[in-house]
């Protein structure tokens, strides 16, 4: 009954493959080599394709026809049984980790076409192409957990191995990713996002002047502000003003957040890992942090002689909360059995608090430190306004009162980009010091 | 009551926050803590890291606890006091709930649907990082009252927080409550009213209660920047923010105290009472 | 060989003596012979998981007190025994470090103490992991293996140490029943490498008889031991056992037992214990 693939039959065969939840938005190039590997076969109705407990050898793609797919009781799946149509993929226990049997017995319900895929072939094609290759694995898991429901214990793909797999450079992983970004409906959509923000701004300001859109800066003055070499208020991507207050205030941040940091982390530490510790200083500091931080700024002005130093203490006060407080439940939020575990393993109390705690509490660390970047830059702002000299927010205050709109807006443009750039920085610092998480996230398939 | 009074962590509070207000009443009578004269070495020390020589608050110039207090009382007789608290609280109130009526909505729209979060959600996380006080001069040249101007910004100052977390809680809503629902025959607005809705929630109540601390702290700047400057006129416009510039210009660093622990208190039972409201709403929640 | 010999000598543990007084464990005794596998049964909520802290001192006991080779572990004067190397605990849901691989796992323990210095220790590690079969996961993160394998780690993290005795506390509850099986066959095969006492809590019967010398089943809270069956099947076993007419004649003994304890503890509405 089975017969190996004619040249003409493979075109049917990609067709088919591409019908698929794993093999979806896999390359034609991929699918050619896996229908190349595939061998037809047929099933009256009735016919028993594989019972449960043989080898898994073959994963099954249905062409044609109807089968029922009857997981054995053991396995725990919350539906046992599934009818599969053209474009249902089973078969697959082989690619799970430590199976070898089939999981499930199936039945042809009316007369079937099949194409068989030899599960170690499959695996060895795979291989050889480490972008995609892991890709399809991944989609295979997300579709044994999502359509068969298999329980996510059971249901951990193999991983493929092999040295292009390991040594896969993060720039072409990039490039892959992105090529398949572009493929998906995504950034289409944003596009058509953007232009109706734009679009909108554009006609109520400049061609339909609504009521109170007139008088607002319009994007093309904005734009053409922005980009010209000699500005009508004084400010654009020439102008070395512009670099000076964007730095200016970048060096206000970057001094608050150090310093919130360096403080606001050890505090935190102590906070959570010190009952003692905690009792004496958090009612002190959740007294203080329920008042506003722009509530501080006359004081601030009355403290610290130069308004520089209130400036950036402003920012600082703002971020050393959010920092302290993250961290805080960071260490809370441990799971008391590893610390259970490393006093069994004979660790003392400071290598517990030094290979347990403070890992384990960087994910809430690093959460803290997005706040906390975000809540920097909102009190910079609000305070450059206030009483600054210099900055972003001195800018956008200042053109405000001297009548300059369209520098308002590429004041606002570019506080938006500078803060978007700062946070992704501490994420992407985040990421690198927590491998392991990016890993664990990655296979939760979020 | 007996058990509470027995507590020795309660004590410990007790105990760092008379310490803190000793300190305070010291540093501030003797007008030397870390005066700038006093701390010349120390700072000379700081300028040779390289950062600024006067990053040493001059704890000195703080008004004293007990002069806060006194002045305090007589304060909580002025009508204007509690007018400055009356109009503080309905422009956080206004701006929060308006940022409920559309933030939840727009956010669950982007939930549900994978066009509208394909075509909303870049847009929306562009404009996240504009400080919401960024806003200010474009709002007050759009908005014709200087009212709806605030109104407006405590509004983004929130919204914000409010679609991020309906976002997150509705992506976390576990694939299998959906999954029980349709096996049980509900259609999609069955779903969308007992599953989704009620699963985001708690999400919604804890973007809320962060949500209320940037209003209050947006409220305080708009307050203090439309009032504090200037070019706007009428100082009718009144709210804590606007008392605690005032009172710095006036000379009164007193009320600038009084003014910040009032606000403080403020944004705390604002906060409380949405999370008692939550509570209320989630009760499935207390069981855990 | 007298190396993990634990006698729980007369054990009560009461929660919140002056308050709502729960007392979980009532005049426990039970004696563990050194090398021998030790199967605790019992309803959820019964207490066999206080008993487990309390031997690996992550609780006080209100009385009684609780020997290992001769050396008071906790007692009335003492009463809470402080966690060590010797009597190492695997956690009901694992407690692999995430944020570490499996090798910087399973070489924790020797480093921490200073037994080894560094490169011994990898090199052990690496030797003890092959051993159990796992040597392609050596550099991931346990967050990237299976739960079954993270497990195994986990023993292997334990036996590094070298103790007297492992304390298992359910380890195998939160996996399906086709790792499950895998696991306990894994488990056995360690032990006829590693001659440790085994102190392993479980409500599966059948677990228990499998794995088991001895298996005591316990009352529902307050627990003490109920009966106490000798698991006469010789080792070592396999899978086979399991259909084995004597497998199938010791579970009768005994179903009656785990059945009248587990009805006791669902009319009293416990919750899973913690």
């Amino acid at each position: 009954m089975d017969a190996a693939l004619r040249l003409g039959a493979a075109d049917e065969a990609i067709a088919v493959l591409r019908e698929t939840t794993p093999f979806g938005d896999a390359s034609e190039a991929l699918l050619a080599r896996i229908a190349g590997i595939a061998r037809r076969a047929r099933y009256a109705a009735g016919a028993r394709l594989y019972d449960a407990d043989g080898a898994a050898d073959d994963i099954f793609v249905v062409v044609s026809g109807r089968a029922e797919h009857v997981f054995k009781p053991e396995v725990g799946a919350r539906e046992a049984l599934r009818r599969v149509t053209r474009g249902g993929v089973f078969g697959w226990a082989g690619l799970l980790l430590g199976q070898t049997q089939r999981l499930a017995t199936v039945t042809a319900i009316e007369p079937t076409e099949v194409l068989r895929i030899d599960t170690e072939a499959l695996v060895g094609l795979l291989e050889s192409e480490p972008l995609e290759g892991g890709h399809v694995m991944e989609r295979f898991a997300t579709m044994i957990q999502r359509e068969f429901t298999l329980p996510a214990l059971l249901a951990q793909v193999r991983r493929l191995s092999g040295p292009l797999t390991e040594e896969m450079s993060s720039l072409s992983l990039t490039l892959y990713r992105l090529s398949l970004w572009l493929r998906s409906p995504r950034p289409y959509l944003m596009l058509v996002g953007f232009a109706l923000f734009l679009g909108f701004w554009y006609l109520a300001v400049e061609v339909w002047k609504l009521p109170r859109f007139r008088e607002m800066p319009g994007l093309t003055t904005v734009v053409r502000e922005w980009l010209s070499p000699s500005p009508t208020y004084g400010l654009s991507l020439y102008i070395a003003e512009y670099y000076q207050h964007i730095a200016m205030s970048v060096w206000r941040v970057a001094q608050a957040f150090f310093l919130a940091t360096v403080l606001g982390v050890p505090v935190g530490l102590l906070l959570g890992w010190s009952r003692t510790f905690k009792e004496y200083v958090f009612p002190v500091f959740e007294t203080l942090r329920p008042i506003p931080i722009l509530a501080w700024v006359p004081l601030a002005i009355v403290m610290f002689i130069a308004t520089e130093s209130a400036v950036v203490y402003l920012a600082f006060l703002a971020s050393f909360f959010a920092t302290a407080l993250n961290t805080m439940l960071g260490v809370e939020s441990i799971d008391e059995s590893y610390v259970r575990a490393a006093n069994c393993l004979g660790a003392d109390r400071w290598q517990v608090f030094r290979h347990v705690i403070t890992p384990g509490a960087l994910p809430f660390i690093f959460t803290g430190l997005q706040i906390s970047i975000g809540v920097s830059w909102f009190s910079l702002v609000a305070a450059e306004m206030v009483s600054g000299q210099y900055g972003l927010g001195y800018v956008i205050w200042t053109s405000y009162v001297m009548v300059r709109y369209p520098t308002i807006v590429i004041g606002m443009v570019t506080l938006g980009i500078v803060g978007y750039v700062t946070s992704a920085l501490v994420r992407i610092a985040g990421d690198y010091l927590m491998e392991w998480r990016v890993r664990e996230l990655a296979l939760a398939e979020r | 009551m007996k058990k509470m009074l027995s507590n020795p962590a309660l004590w410990r509070g007790v105990v760092s926050i008379a310490v803190f207000l000793i300190l305070w009443e010291i540093g501030a009578r003797s007008r030397q803590w870390m005066a700038p004269e006093f701390f010349a070495p120390f700072r000379e020390l700081l300028g040779a890291i390289g950062l600024k020589k006067d990053y040493l608050p001059w704890i000195g110039a703080v008004p004293a606890p007990s002069v806060v207090l006194a002045s305090w009382i007589a304060v909580l007789v002025d009508r204007s006091y509690w007018q400055s608290w009356y109009m503080s609280l309905f422009r956080v109130m206004a701006g929060f709930l308006a940022a409920m009526l559309i933030g939840i909505p727009f956010g669950l729209m982007l939930a549900v649907s994978r066009v509208t979060h394909g075509i909303g959600f870049p847009v929306f996380e562009v404009l996240r990082p504009i400080p919401p006080l960024a806003w200010v001069p474009a709002s007050i040249i759009f908005w014709p009252t200087q009212e709806t101007a605030i109104a407006f910004i405590t509004f983004l100052g929130a919204f914000y927080t409010i679609v991020i977390n309906v976002l997150g809680g509705a992506r976390s809503i576990d694939v299998r409550y959906f999954q029980a629902a349709r096996s049980m025959g509900s259609s999609r607005w069955d779903i969308f009213r007992r599953v989704i809705l009620p699963g985001t929630l708690p999400s919604i109540v804890v973007g809320s209660a962060v949500g209320m601390g940037i209003t209050w702290e947006v409220v305080v700047a708009a307050e203090m920047i439309s009032g504090g400057g200037s070019q706007i006129g009428g100082t009718r416009g009144g709210g804590l923010g606007f008392f605690i510039w005032n009172s710095y210009v006036g000379g009164s660093y007193e009320q600038i105290v009084i003014g910040m622990i009032s606000i403080g208190i403020a944004g705390f039972a604002s906060s409380e009472l949405l999370r008692w409201g939550g509570r209320y709403a989630t009760p499935w929640l207390k069981a855990r | 060989m007298t190396r993990g010999h634990i006698v729980i000598d007369d054990v009560v543990k009461v929660y919140d003596p002056q308050g709502a007084a729960v007392m979980a464990v009532d005049h426990c005794s039970l004696e563990i012979e050194p090398g021998e596998i030790c199967m605790i049964v019992g309803p959820s909520g019964c207490g066999k998981t206080t008993l487990l802290n309390a031997i690996a001192g992550f609780h006080e006991i209100t009385s009684g007190r609780i020997v290992m080779d001769g050396e008071v572990l906790c007692s009335p004067e003492k009463p809470r025994s402080t966690p060590g190397p010797d009597r190492i605990v695997v956690f009901q849901n694992g407690a692999l470090f995430p944020w570490k691989t499996n090798l910087d796992n399973v070489i924790f323990g020797p480093v921490m103490q200073g037994k080894l210095a560094r490169k011994e220790a990898l090199d052990k590690g690496r030797a003890m992991l092959a051993d159990a079969g796992l040597s392609g996961v050596e550099h991931n993160y346990p967050g990237e293996v299976s739960s079954g394998m993270r497990r195994r780690v986990e023993i292997v993290r334990a036996l590094m140490n070298d103790p007297k005795a492992l304390l298992l506390d359910e380890p195998y509850r939160a996996l399906d029943s086709l790792t499950k099986s895998v696991m306990h066959e894994a488990l056995l095969e360690i032990y006829y490498k590693n001659k440790v006492t085994i102190f392993f809590i479980t409500h599966d019967l059948e677990e228990a008889i499998f794995l088991g010398h001895r298996v005591a089943i316990m009352t529902t809270r307050p627990c003490k031991p109920k009966k106490i069956l000798n698991v006469d099947i010789p080792h070592p076993r396999d899978y086979s056992a399991l259909t084995s007419k004597r497998f199938r004649e010791l579970i009768e003994e005994t179903n009656d037992a785990v059945h009248e304890e587990a009805w006791k503890a669902f009319q009293a509405g416990e919750k899973e214990g913690r």
